[in-house]
Parts: C-alpha cells; sequence; structure tokens
C-alpha cells in the first residue's frame, strides 16, 4: 500500500482514564490512516471520545496505548519538545470556544504561532496580514477578540490555524458557539480551504455540518462505530 | 528566534503590568524596600570610605600617637581603663629619646571646656595643650595669622590658636586675630586661625584651641589626673615600623614594664582609624543586609505569590500558548521574564525614590547636623546597576517555581480550565 500520501496513521489507539479505581475508557482500540486532502468528519453523541480522539491525533494528548505515525514518524518516542514543535508546524486547532488571547489583536493573535516558530518580526507581520485577509478580515486585521463577532472570531482563529501552512487542520466542533448563518459561512470557509488542498478533521455531532466533510467516522462509547465515504457531500 | 519569544514575554509582562498597576505595585513593594535598603546602604557606606579618606589624608599617613587609649576601641576596653595615665615627664622623655622619628612631641587635651569672650560663655571646645611642632604637620597647618612658636614654647606664651569651628563659635562676624579671649581664668591672644580640615569624623578637630603646652600646664597645674600624647611624624611610611618599634621599646623601659608584661599604651596609627571606620561599617552592614535580607524575602513572598495567582488566571492561555506550539521552556521563560521585569520595574522605582531622597537629604540634613556633610547629594550611577542585576536575581528566583509549575501543565486540562 501507498503511504506517501498518509498524514495520520493510527493503530489500536486506546486512552484509558482511572475513576475511583475503575478503568473508564474515552476511546477504544481505534484505528484509522488519514491521507492529504481527506475531508473528514468526527461524529457522535455527548461523551462518546471525539475530543479525546481528536487532541490525540493533534499530539495535544497521548494515547494510553496504541501506535501513532504522524507522516511516518513514531510520536510515541517524542518528547514535549517534539510534540510542540510538531503542533506548531504541522496541526493548526480551531476550537469551539475560538481560543484567542484576549488582550491581543487579531493580527497578534495569528502572529502567535510564527513567533514560536522563530519566525522574523517583518516575515511574520507579512504572512499573518495576508492570512487574515485570506479569511476575509482585511477590515479588522488590529482589532481585539472583544471588539468581534463571533464569526469574525473563528476567522481569526482560523487564519492562527492556517498561518504555519500545517499539513491538517483540526476542528472541534467550530460553529459550535456560533448561529446557524454564521455556522453556514465558516463551513464555506472550510470548504475552500479543502478545495485549496487542505487536510481538515471536523469534530461535529450536527449530521448538517458533517455532511460537508467526504468521509465522516461515528463513534459511540469510544468505539469507531461505522467509518464511510460521505456521497452526499455538500457543496457550497 | 528565542530573541522573539523573550521580546514577546517583554511585551507581554509589561501589558500584565499595566492592566494590574496597583497588584503589581504591592507585590513589587517588598523588592522596592530592599533595593532601597541596598542603595542606601551603599550610599552611607560610601560616603564613610570617602570620610575615612580625608581623616586619613588630614592625618598624614606617617603619623603615631603613643597615648593611654586605643583608638579602634572595642575588643581591649577594660584593660585600657586600668592603664596608668601616661605622665608628662614619661610623655617628654620619650619624645626627647626618639631618634628614628622626624619630630615627637608631648601633647595633652582639656575636653569640653568652658570658655570666654568679653561676656560669653562657650562650651564644646576642647584646648589642646601642644608644642610649636603642631604647626608643621598637617592638622596644624594656619589659613589666618601663625602658629606658635619655639620661643612661645619655651616662654609658656599665653597665645592660643582658633581651630575653624572654634573661631566660628567665639567670633561669628569679626576677625579673631589680636582678640583676647579668657580660658579658665587665664587671658590668652589669638594669634592663628586653623584650616578647616573636619570631615564627619574628625569633625571635633575644628573644635579645638591650640595653646602652648608650658601654658597648658599653667592653666590646668590643678588638674592631678591627666594623660599625655606623645605625637610622632615618621617621615615616611616606610619609616612606620622603625618608630613604632622604637617608641615601644623606649616607652617600656620608661614605665618600667618587665619583660613579658602586656604594654600599657597603645601606638595609634591611622591603620587604627581604618578599624574604627571597618567597626562601624560592619556595624551598618549588620543593620543593613539583616533589614535587606527580611525585605528581600518578604519580596520573594510577594512575587512568588503573585506570580502563582498570574498563572493561575492565565491557565486558559497557557493551554492555548501550548495548543499553537509553544515549548514548555517557551513557557518557563515567559513567566520568569515577567517575574524579572516586575522586580526590576520595582528596582527602577526605588531608584528614582533614592535618588530623590538622597538629593533632599544630603541637601537639608548638613544645614542642621554639620557631621552629616560627609553625605553625597548625588546617587551614584553603579547603584543603577547593583540594583537592576541584583532585582532581576531576586525576580528569577521568586518567579521559577510558578514559572516550573506554567510550563509543566497539561494542554487539554489547561485548555478545559474555565
Ligand atoms: N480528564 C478526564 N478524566 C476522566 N475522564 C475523562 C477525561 N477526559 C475525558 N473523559 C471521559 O472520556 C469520555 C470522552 O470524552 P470526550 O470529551 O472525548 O467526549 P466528546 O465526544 O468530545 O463529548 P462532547 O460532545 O460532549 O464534547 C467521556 O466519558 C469523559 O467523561
Ligand atoms: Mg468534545
Amino acid at each position: 500500500m501507498d503511504k506517501s500520501n498518509t498524514i495520520i496513521d493510527i493503530g489500536n489507539i486506546s486512552k484509558v482514564y482511572e475513576m475511583g479505581g475503575e478503568p473508564v475508557y474515552a476511546i477504544r482500540d481505534i484505528s484509522l490512516e488519514i491521507k492529504k486532502n481527506e475531508y473528514l468528519a468526527i461524529m457522535g453523541p455527548s461523551g462518546s471520545g471525539k475530543s479525546t480522539l481528536m487532541n490525540i491525533l493533534g499530539c495535544l494528548d497521548t494515547p494510553t496505548t496504541g501506535r501513532y505515525f504522524f507522516k511516518g514518524n513514531d510520536i510515541n518516542d517524542m518528547t514535549d519538545n517534539d510534540l510542540a514543535e510538531i503542533r506548531n508546524r504541522e496541526i493548526g486547532f480551531v476550537f469551539q470556544t475560538f481560543n484567542l488571547l484576549p488582550r491581543s489583536s487579531a493580527l497578534k493573535n495569528v502572529e502567535l504561532p510564527l513567533i514560536y516558530s522563530g519566525m522574523k518580526k517583518s516575515e511574520r507581520d507579512e504572512i499573518a496580514r495576508n492570512t487574515l485577509i485570506d479569511v476575509g478580515l482585511a477590515d479588522r486585521i488590529s482589532h481585539k477578540p472583544n471588539e468581534l463577532s463571533g464569526g469574525q472570531r473563528q476567522r481569526v482563529a482560523v487564519a492562527r490555524a492556517l498561518v504555519t501552512s500545517p499539513s491538517i487542520i483540526l476542528a472541534d466542533e467550530p460553529t459550535g458557539n456560533l448561529d446557524s448563518k454564521t455556522g453556514v459561512e465558516i463551513m464555506h470557509l472550510f470548504y475552500e480551504l479543502w478545495k485549496k488542498g487542505n487536510t481538515i478533521i471536523l469534530v461535529t455531532h450536527e449530521e448538517e455540518i458533517a455532511l460537508h466533510a467526504n468521509r465522516i467516522i461515528r463513534l459511540r462509547d469510544g468505539l469507531v462505530e461505522r467509518d464511510e465515504i460521505n456521497h452526499h457531500q455538500r457543496i457550497e | 528566534m528565542i530573541i522573539a519569544e523573550f521580546n514577546e514575554s517583554i511585551k507581554l509582562a509589561y501589558d500584565s503590568i499595566k492592566s494590574n498597576k496597583l497588584r503589581s505595585f504591592l507585590a513589587a513593594l517588598g523588592v522596592v524596600i530592599g533595593i532601597s535598603f541596598v542603595i542606601l546602604m551603599g550610599w552611607v557606606l560610601q560616603g564613610l570610605d570617602k570620610t575615612m579618606e580625608d581623616s586619613i589624608n588630614l592625618m598624614g599617613q606617617d603619623m603615631i600617637y603613643l597615648d593611654k587609649w586605643d583608638w579602634a576601641g572595642g575588643h581591649t576596653n577594660k584593660k585600657v581603663d586600668q592603664r596608668k595615665d601616661i605622665s608628662y615627664s614619661q610623655a617628654k622623655e620619650l619624645s626627647k629619646r626618639m631618634t628614628q622619628s622626624v619630630m615627637a612631641f608631648p601633647q595633652a587635651w582639656k575636653w569640653n571646656n568652658q570658655i570666654k569672650y568679653k561676656n560669653e560663655k562657650f562650651s564644646g571646645l576642647i584646648v589642646q595643650g601642644t608644642t610649636y611642632e603642631n604647626g608643621l604637620i598637617p592638622e596644624g597647618t594656619v589659613t589666618d595669622g601663625r602658629f606658635f612658636t619655639q620661643m612661645d614654647d619655651q616662654f609658656g606664651s599665653k597665645v592660643v590658636v582658633l581651630g575653624s569651628k572654634a573661631k566660628e563659635t567665639i567670633f561669628p562676624n569679626e576677625d579673631a586675630i589680636g582678640k583676647t579671649i579668657d580660658v579658665n581664668g587665664h587671658k590668652l591672644l589669638v594669634i592663628g586661625v586653623v584650616k578647616k580640615q573636619g570631615t564627619m569624623m574628625m569633625d571635633f578637630v575644628d573644635t579645638k584651641v591650640y595653646i602652648p603646652l608650658s601654658a597648658f600646664l599653667q592653666i590646668y597645674n590643678d588638674q592631678r589626673r591627666r594623660s599625655f600624647t606623645v605625637v610622632m611624624k615618621a617621615g615616611d611610611q616606610t619609616n612606620l615600623d622603625n618608630v613604632r618599634e622604637e617608641a615601644k621599646g623606649l616607652m617600656r623601659e620608661i614605665r618600667n614594664l618587665k619583660p613579658g608584661e602586656d604594654e600599657d599604651f597603645s601606638l595609634n596609627e591611622t591603620k587604627n582609624f581604618q578599624a574604627f571606620v571597618d567597626n562601624l561599617r560592619i556595624y551598618v552592614w549588620g543593620v543593613g543586609i539583616g533589614m535587606t535580607i527580611l525585605s528581600f524575602i518578604v519580596g520573594i513572598i510577594g512575587i512568588m505569590n503573585i506570580m502563582f495567582v498570574s498563572v493561575a488566571e492565565r491557565t486558559k492561555e497557557i493551554g492555548i500558548r501550548k495548543a499553537i506550539g509553544a515549548k514548555n521552556r517557551s513557557i518557563l521563560m515567559q513567566f520568569i521574564v515577567e517575574s524579572a521585569f516586575l522586580c526590576f520595574v520595582g528596582a527602577m522605582m526605588a531608584y528614582i525614590i533614592c535618588s530623590i531622597f538622597i538629593f533632599a537629604l544630603a541637601t537639608i540634613l548638613p544645614k542642621f547636623v554639620p557631621q552629616t556633610s560627609f553625605l553625597s547629594p548625588v546617587m551614584p550611577y553603579e547603584f543603577l546597576i547593583i540594583a537592576s542585576v541584583v532585582s532581576i536575581f531576586v525576580g528569577i528566583l521568586a518567579g521559577f517555581i510558578p514559572a516550573l509549575r506554567a510550563a509543566k501543565l497539561d494542554p487539554v486540562d489547561a485548555l478545559r480550565y474555565e
């Protein structure tokens, strides 16, 4: 099998928490392969392990057991430092609650990953600006988060996820805090990013939203219930 | 690339202080006080050093004062108290027999004596009975008139040379030369005024009035208890050892000390004076260091506490930063820089406050307490460097544990924190 296009390759991943002496499986025995330019939706009811899986895929968290290769590199061998570097260069997170730094402007927020990657000021300023323009915020560059609408905040967050040109974008319920009209706008943005060749993993419990992806994984009680191609992908 | 993160940390630290002005100030108060102690202590010690240098220059580094008293004081006080006085004949004999010194002459003092001019009485002046040779050493340099001569000595002339402070006290607005003052019922003619030389510790030299020793003995002939001093000038510092040894040997002989018996006199030199200043120095340090350490401990606790609060408040922010690629050491640096910056700002405040305080004190205080005129109104710039370095060090120390806690936060837990 050709693995050159594989970004994420996990096998028999479990995450176990100890609760009052009893082991609780947040996710159990999950195996997945995610290739370049896939648009994957992870679905499932509350508590089914979506966020846990996503945190592991995003190298924010490590599995209790199982193997994880990111672009052919074994994550289990990596130090905290290596993982931070992977998160910085290879992964872009978008969260339900935006998670912007409240006291920093949109530009500063978007620049931040570039600061941690050690880019020069002039360079990162330009890239951050362009990325903000790309997500449609040309006229909001120096606004602080509390001067922006929810949809605009999420656009800033998307710009921040995109600014290092990561291999993969992970979005955990990105429309969860938005009204449906704004949610649609954000989904449109993701669709365009996917069209441009980005790889996207989207966590949601809404069927409507999941239908934007071309592959849908359904979790139940930490297990993969179904993993299928979406033949009814919604084209915006 | 670390520089970018460092700059970012400085900006963050600045923002953080700006948005929590009062809280930051209170947290840094201990450091402000600690740094102030360091600065003020250094300032006083520097003043002391300056005074001491002046005093040594004033006395001359080649002088030895053989005296019943030990100038450095302290250790042998009790024994010194029990020493027999050095009599006039002993002092005179030693002065005559000295061969190694350039000059050697006896001296005696009458402390806190009353002096009258017209109908006014002046107390707090010292009458020094001395010889014409006193006019040849730095302490006896006159600005006005002349010092007395060998003739005056021989005939016990009723003349007097005033120290500058003594002159100002008795003759604030008039010329002193040619006037007659009354010392213990004897009329003395003022023939000279000595150059002002007082610094803090040597201030008393300016309150002296010098009279020929022969006259002194007549004026105070009723006083039975008096110890004389022999002033010796070695001429050169390298000759000090010879003079000291000779004086010691001769005086032992004159005082009939048995071999092996302790000396019942002291040979005082500028070195001893240094010992006195060193004692003072230790005292200043002792008090200063104690208070400094105490305020730094309070300061460190204050800063550490505020940094723990800051870390807790920004748990979510730490999670976000980690999610987008901040390494543990980036987070560690961010909080250490913030802590160091906070302390540094505190130190700068201390520096400014102390500068103002020192300027005010050194300008105003000597008007009321002349002994403090050695204080300098200008804060040496080295203190700025010392204050900066010390404060940054304290900041790093105080910030380290909270910063480590921040750096070790689990990103998932931190992100979930509300
Ligand atoms: N730190 C933890 N300690 C103990 N149990 C945990 C921890 N984190 C997650 N879990 C458990 O793991 C399971 C999966 O949680 P997860 O957050 O992944 O669910 P989710 O699918 O994202 O749910 P939601 O749709 O509500 O966000 C839950 O049962 C949860 O209680
Ligand atoms: Mg979730």
